[in-house]
């Protein structure tokens, strides 16, 4: 769709400001009431969901023109989709997260590009990767690592690494350990190592939607040529791009998170605990593993009116509203560990406030972006954890970065830490 | 109007260069739509309020001041806001100063033992009954729901709502309140003013909680409000929802001291003499009839949809063939929700026992289908909390409420004259006349909401009669408009008094802007003293006019 | 023309009054206020005489001083505080104009009094919530635009409640009708379309009703107003909660505040419980004697659903709110029963009205504050009362919380002899030393009769400045009761 397919939810959009707190049900306290990251460190209304329905009006109404601010409207957001659970708390009929995508898009297509943006798109372009990082490096993490690569022997099941958990060098670890006890579990699993390229998750959810097919077609084909029918990864934005970017252009593949494999080989017996891990632990939604790691729901259809107004979809449109996400298969890991206390923050599953890194907000504004992170390590705090335990790369990444900034002392394990510590 | 490089480096200098901005695409979603919610002027296709002349962020009273001030001085406008839900809430003329007062967002004390607190504009209800709930305390949170300011609701706009016959409306709440004049003087009204905590409103001497508010505050053209303090009430639940379920379907269980029904009875008398009674008999802690906002025919399957987070608005239309959905509605045709309360298990003990006998009295009953679980936990939430108000638009993003007949529960459910329908009934009738038409949702013309209470201790009714189209949709928007203007017809000719179709059109015409002299002089002629002593009101704290429209005067 | 001759054109010549009984009468009252004598009293019977009268002074410069209630009289707000002002006696003005059963308001004019009142209302099943033991002359309208506090706070959402609709003559002669009956196209047409005075907010965007509450009548004459009524109770009980200290109580009395259980609440010392259940000075210290040094208050009301069920649950939730501090809920303590006190709190005061009983004359301190805070005002009350050679056992105590508990009227009673000049002159001293000390403690004298108006306004100049430009606003001519509050 086009950003002008959506001007009727700009108009229809009902200036409530839900799309700026979490779903008001779920409010707690003063201190973690808010949901968009956006607006609650910009301030002004054009940084939310709402404010951006308004922006995107003017520029297709021709009153205004991309400036500064409006630049920095458009690209200042982490397309957490807060705002989309929110909104779709009363309303069935507005997809704000698509629209400030199409936004983001439409931007790009016209121009209006951030330099951080670009440097980041032409590395993906040359390197496929997101990290800055030369493409021979990307298999490094997997050096000694007895799998098999899937370029070198067909296999069904493919683990993604992602990029972020390939290079990062604090992470490549985890990254080990989750296909280590994949393997140990029983599932043939195969990667790509240095042939893997980028989901193009990233460059979607900054605007820039060609690299990000030209990326998703690189992935798709070299799983097609080695047999791949199942996808595993540790990284939520990978997730997310296979599990509901690819299908669109017609890939489908079965998608897992780690969490969830992991879950289903613990409930089926085959991966067991034998030690105890005594810590107390807080666990982090990643947005694309939850509110936006719902499954994809092909539909082709158009709106029509009922009962002479009601706006509804024929046929019935999927609603993704954050309510199908992943929240449970964590949970349940989590709690099966023995010696692991889970204590909730306050923002959770479709309501989780964001680490902070998404939409290219990380590349571009590590202002922004640390602030958003430093919340969430505020919100960990408030519950006593002495962990901060996530299942996304990117959030770990960002949560570590602002711990250090911060000087703090709170621990940030993946859920692949904990169950190999059990084991 | 572009404010000069100089004026604006002046405002810049008050708030930061963060916190001011010119940007047109900004300021452009600092408009308001005028085919939406609660503008009861409309609506107006594709018609926006004007563009400000800037916008502030101010984060303290001191800057509010210094803001007011310099607005004086170069005769500026300036128009205050906090959530923005409303055109009330955006400048009638051009060359107006925006002050989003979001930064100033902090509740300032709670005061456990005499049960108030003082809040800042940027304080939603939902925020404000969150912590006061850690404390065993709860807030009013007026008719637009938990997502508004506090504040807003208690000195610029209504303020009623479903829980003020327990815990009164803002009017009533209000306990003191720091005001930056239009004149750029900072006045505190009640103790707070001598320097002492916030209890009271009132003195020394005649109380000028007189000057913040009557039926309606100021809405925003009268200087800007930088704190209050409002009432709390005591809440007997847990420190928190323990809320469940997947969105939007969020229930919650509470321990059984709160309960929560929908009532609902055989005859219009009844459901008025129930109201009567229950305020008579003192029990009761939100009142409300809320569900009616989707329209008769329609409120027994949305109630169904919101509580199942697997239903859309697609399902609706099958859901109305199902005979026990049928039923259910119609069970429901007179009906309002109650949660009832007990401080302790005697209390609520009695509470129920009362209420039950009430409803013998009256013919009324506890309606069976809203006792099921599901709907039963998602209901009190929504009561409670009132987290969802946005409902209010989620047929097509467009609403408005017409007739708005208010006053005792006798007036709307009692027939003008002999032999003739109840006025609600009437209502009705004339609104699915209107449906016909196809412009607005065809929901059984009776989208009566509204409060039964209306003030601490019960005495009011309401009957806004939800109206719901697509703001999108030129004749939806169009056909709207029409139906408001056949229905002030009607409730003139009826003699019923104003409707609320066109209430705020003293203050903007169709074009968004200040209603023209000639034709408001002659909305606001009823008003005759009142508003001509609000003129004086302007005159003296408003020397430089910076107020607007909203606050209504009379030469 | 004469002066009499043109108010003989207003009001009947039979109500006009220039005896100097009667002038004597209205130029004092048992405050310390100076005396200074009015030329004429007048005694209007409708509002339209009310508003000629307003007109005429606002013609020929005269100040007006409203009253009322009838004597004896102690504020100094009803002394005219300038020469050659008319007295509007509105105590003529006594008609009951509406009793709404279903919607329990009343109508009144300003000269009807709790003892008139009350027995109507009762005739038709309602009652109106009263201060403590007012005086049988008390006017309701007066008392309510006064905000003397009553004495069940869980009906008080407004802070002026039961006070609802008014009908104001403003200073400036025009009349304004306030509340939901501003909407009113006539009284007939509302009751034929069962509408009721019952909102007070508005109309419009002011409270104006607000403007003539504790305006110690300087901004304009209320000729009729509407107040909520409650339901004539089927069953009542009067219980108590007896402590050595004030500070005792105070836990007890937030919990059943914060509950909104027991209707009438509120609480006393020996003195002043003493002082409501009268018998004459011999009584008094009798009882004084026997009664505990405090005592909560608390009347607990069945009206039409489940009375008894509701006396006896809330009887055995508010005994246990006792006992979690320690407390005992008793129906009766030594010298009195709650029959008894009950009685006491439901009628007008015999005469003398009560708090003249003791010694003839009273001064009191009055303020609002927190509840919490009492027992501090309490300890500098009897510290300047010791410092200035006054029995701390004379001192009456009455602390009624107010406006379902967010604030709290706290008032000292000082029974002197005001025959006897030198304890006039020991009261004056005593009273003045003790105000200010109060005021430096953070009392808040929201109704600033006599030497309270300088210590009021002087600590709140934007208030001051503001109340000034609403009179000006109210009353341009300043005819309205000059030289009262900060005018």
């Amino acid at each position: 769709m086009a950003l002008e397919d959506y001007k009727a939810d700009m108009e229809r959009c009902s200036q409530c400001s839900y799309c700026k707190w979490i779903p008001l049900d779920q409010v707690k306290s003063w201190r973690f009431a808010k949901g968009c990251p956006s607006i609650a460190y910009s301030n002004f209304l054009s940084y939310s969901a709402r404010g951006r329905f308004a922006v995107a009006l003017s520029l297709l109404n021709k009153q205004s023109t991309y400036t500064d601010r409006v630049v920095d409207v458009i690209y200042k957001c982490t397309t957490c989709g807060s705002c989309d659970v929110s909104d779709k708390i009363c309303r069935y009929n507005l997809e704000p997260l698509e629209m400030i995508q199409e936004l983001k898009i439409r931007a790009v297509e016209d121009g209006q590009v951030l330099p951080q943006h670009t440097a980041v798109i032409e590395h993906l372009k040359k390197e496929n990767n997101m990290m800055m990082a030369p493409a021979a490096e990307r298999g490094d993490w997997a050096k000694g690592l007895d799998v098999k690569n899937i370029t070198e022997k067909s296999t069904e099941v493919v683990f993604h690494a992602g990029c972020r958990f390939s290079y990062d060098k604090d992470l490549q670890e985890k990254t080990r350990t989750a296909v280590t006890l994949l393997k140990n579990a029983g599932v043939d699993i195969g990667i790509m190592g240095k042939e893997e390229s980028c989901c193009g998750g990233r460059a979607y959810d900054m605007g820039y939607k060609d690299d990000f097919v030209k990326a998703a077609e690189k992935t798709t084909t070299a799983w097609k040529a080695a047999g791949v029918k199942t996808v595993v990864t540790s990284c939520a934005d990978c997730f997310h791009a296979f599990s509901r970017l690819y299908p669109p252009l017609g890939e489908n593949f079965e998608v897992l998170h780690t969490v969830q494999y992991l879950d289903r080989l613990i409930k089926e017996g085959k991966i067991k605990f034998s030690k105890t891990v005594p810590m107390r632990i807080t666990y982090h939604d990643p947005c694309h593993l939850g509110r936006r790691g719902e499954p994809y729901v092909p539909w082709d259809g158009k709106e029509k009116k009922i009962m002479n107004q009601i706006v509804v979809y024929e046929p019935t449109k999927p609603r993704y509203n954050g309510a199908w996400g992943v929240y449970d298969p964590p949970r349940d890991i989590l709690k099966s560990i023995p010696g692991v206390e889970l204590v909730e923050m306050e923002r959770i599953k479709e309501y989780a406030w964001c680490c902070g890194s998404g939409g290219g907000s990380r590349e571009a504004y590590p202002d922004f972006s640390n602030w958003t992170a430093t919340e969430r390590i505020e919100e960990a705090k408030a519950t006593g954890a002495e962990a901060l335990v996530s299942a996304c790369g990117w959030c770990e990444r960002n949560f570590l970065d602002a711990i250090s900034t911060a000087g703090e002392k709170m621990q940030v394990l993946d859920i692949t830490d904990l169950v190999k510590q059990a084991i | 109007m572009t404010l000069s490089k100089d004026v604006y480096q002046s405002f810049e200098d008050i708030v930061g260069s963060n916190n001011i901005s010119d940007d047109p695409a900004l300021l452009d979603s600092y408009r308001y739509h005028l085919a939406h919610t609660a503008i009861h002027l409309g609506p107006y296709y594709r018609v926006y309020t004007p563009r400000g002349a800037a916008v502030l962020l101010p984060g303290s009273v001191e800057e509010v001041q210094a803001i007011v001030r310099l607005c004086n001085k170069h005769k500026l406008r300036v128009k205050p806001s906090s959530t923005f839900w409303s055109a009330w809430g955006y400048p009638l003329e051009d060359n107006t100063i925006q002050l989003d007062m979001r930064r100033m967002d902090r509740i300032l004390e709670i005061d456990e033992k005499n049960m108030y607190a003082v809040v800042e504009p940027h304080v939603i209800g939902a925020i404000l009954q969150a912590e006061a709930m850690k404390v065993g305390l709860n807030t009013h949170i007026h008719g637009p729901g938990s997502s508004c300011s506090c504040l807003a609701s208690a000195t610029a706009l209504a303020g009623f709502g479903p829980d003020s016959m327990y815990m009164g409306q803002h009017s009533e709440n209000l306990l003191g309140a720091e005001w930056v004049m239009p004149d750029g003087e900072i006045l505190r009204v009640g103790a707070a003013g001598s320097g002492l905590d916030w209890y009271t409103c009132d003195g020394p001497g005649p109380s000028l909680k007189g000057l913040v508010r009557g039926g309606q505050g100021t809405f925003g053209g009268l200087g800007v409000f930088t704190k209050c303090a409002l009432k709390l009430y005591p809440w007997p639940g847990p420190a928190n929802f323990p809320v469940e379920g997947k969105p939007p379907a969020y229930k919650v269980k509470l321990p059984d001291n709160i309960r929560g029904y929908t009532l609902a009875f055989s005859t219009w008398k009844g459901w008025a003499d129930c109201c009567y009674m229950i305020w008579e008999a003192g029990i009761g802690y939100v009142a409300h009839r809320q569900y009616s906002m989707f329209g008769r025919d329609l409120k027994g399957a949305m109630v169904k949809i919101l509580s199942d987070h697997t239903k859309t608005l697609s399902d609706i239309e099958e859901m109305l063939k199902d005979p026990e959905i049928q039923e259910f509605t119609k069970e429901m045709h007179r009906d309002f929700q109650i949660v009832v309360a007990g401080m302790t298990p005697r209390d609520i003990e009695w509470q129920d026992k009362v209420l039950d006998k009430i409803l013998e009295a009256t013919g009324g009953w506890k309606v069976k289908g809203m006792l099921e679980s599901d709907l039963y936990n998602w209901s009190l939430l929504y009561m409670l909390r009132l987290g969802h108000k946005n409902l209010n638009l989620v047929y097509a993003g467009g609403y408005d409420g017409c007739f708005g007949i208010g006053g005792t529960p006798d007036f709307g459910t009692s027939a003008p004259n002999e032999g003739e329908p109840e006025r609600v009934e009437q209502a009705t009738e004339f609104k699915k006349e209107w449906e016909k038409k196809g412009n607005i949702v065809a929901a059984g013309g009776d989208g009566m909401m509204g409060g039964i209470g209306g003030f601490g201790g019960g005495g009011h009714a309401m009957w806004e009669n939800f109206t719901h189209f697509d703001p999108h949709d030129k004749e939806s928007t169009e056909g709207t408009l029409e139906f408001f203007g056949a229905t002030s017809e009607f409730g003139k000719q009826k003699g019923w008094g104003p409707g609320m179709e066109k209430m705020n059109d003293y203050a903007r015409w169709t074009d968004g802007r200040t209603t023209p002299k000639e034709i408001r002089e002659k909305l606001l002629s009823g008003g005759g003293v009142a508003f001509r002593y609000q003129r004086k009101f302007k005159e003296a704290f408003d020397p430089n006019s910076l107020g607007d429209g909203y606050y209504r005067t009379l030469d | 023309m004469a002066v009499k001759e043109e108010l003989a054109k207003i009001v009947s010549s039979g109500n006009i009054y220039d005896t100097p009984e009667t002038l004597e009468a209205f130029s004092r009252d048992l405050s310390f206020v100076k005396p200074i004598k009015p030329r004429f009293v007048v005694k209007p019977v409708s509002t339209e005489e009310v508003q000629s009268l307003v007109n005429w002074a606002n013609q020929t410069q005269t100040p007006l001083v409203p009253v009322s209630s009838g004597p004896p009289r102690f504020r100094g707000d009803t002394i005219p505080s300038v020469p050659g002002a008319v007295v509007v006696d509105l105590s003529g003005m006594k008609k009951i104009l509406r009793i709404d059963v279903r919607n329990k308001v009343a109508m009144i004019e300003p000269g009807v009094t709790y003892t008139e009142l009350q027995p109507e209302l009762a005739k038709e099943g309602l009652r109106l919530i009263t201060p403590l033991v007012p005086r049988a002359s008390k006017s309701v309208v007066a008392s309510l635009l006064e905000r003397e506090p009553t004495t069940a706070p869980r009906f008080q959402w407004a802070s002026l409640d039961p006070l609802r609709c008014t009908e104001i003559i403003w200073g400036d002669g025009q009349k304004l009708v306030t509340g939901d009956a501003a909407m009113f196209s006539s009284f007939e047409e509302a009751w034929k379309r069962k509408q009721a005075p019952a909102s007070p907010t508005g109309p419009g965007q002011a409270d104006f009703y607000r403007f003539v509450s504790g305006a110690q009548g300087s901004m304009g004459i209320v000729t009729w107003a509407s107040v909520k009524c409650d339901v004539l109770p089927s069953a009542h009980k009067l219980l108590f909660v007896p402590a050595e200290k004030l500070d005792d109580l105070l836990g007890f009395t937030y919990q059943v505040l914060r509950y909104r259980f027991a209707d009438e609440l509120l609480i006393l010392n020996k003195f002043e419980l003493a002082s409501i259940l009268g018998g004459g000075t011999d009584n008094i210290r009798a009882l004084m004697q026997e009664l505990p040094p405090y005592v909560v208050l608390v009347g607990i009301v069945g009206r039409t659903m489940l009375p008894e069920e509701r006396v006896e649950y809330q009887e055995k939730d508010i005994r246990d709110i006792a006992q979690r501090f320690g407390l005992q809920l008793v129906p009766a303590v030594p010298g009195t029963s709650g029959i008894g006190v009950l009685k006491t709190l439901l009628s007008t005061s015999k005469e003398p009205y009560w708090r003249l009983a003791y010694k003839g004359g009273y001064q009191d301190i009055f303020f609002l504050t927190t509840l919490d805070k009492t027992p501090d005002f309490l300890r500098t009350m009897n510290s300047v009362a010791e410092a200035n050679g006054y029995p701390t056992s004379d001192i009456g105590v009455y602390v009624q919380p107010l406006h379902q508990g967010s604030s709290c009227h706290c008032e000292f009673l000082l029974p002197y002899d005001n025959e006897n000049p030198k304890e006039a002159a020991k009261m004056k001293q005593l009273y003045t030393a003790a105000s200010k000390e109060l005021l430096k403690q953070g009392a808040f004298y929201s109704r600033p009769y006599g030497i309270w108006a300088n210590m009021a306004f002087n600590r709140d100049a934007q208030t001051t400045n503001t109340l000034r430009k609403l009179k000006g606003i109210f009353d341009p001519n300043n005819v309205m009761n000059p030289g009262k509050l900060c005018f």
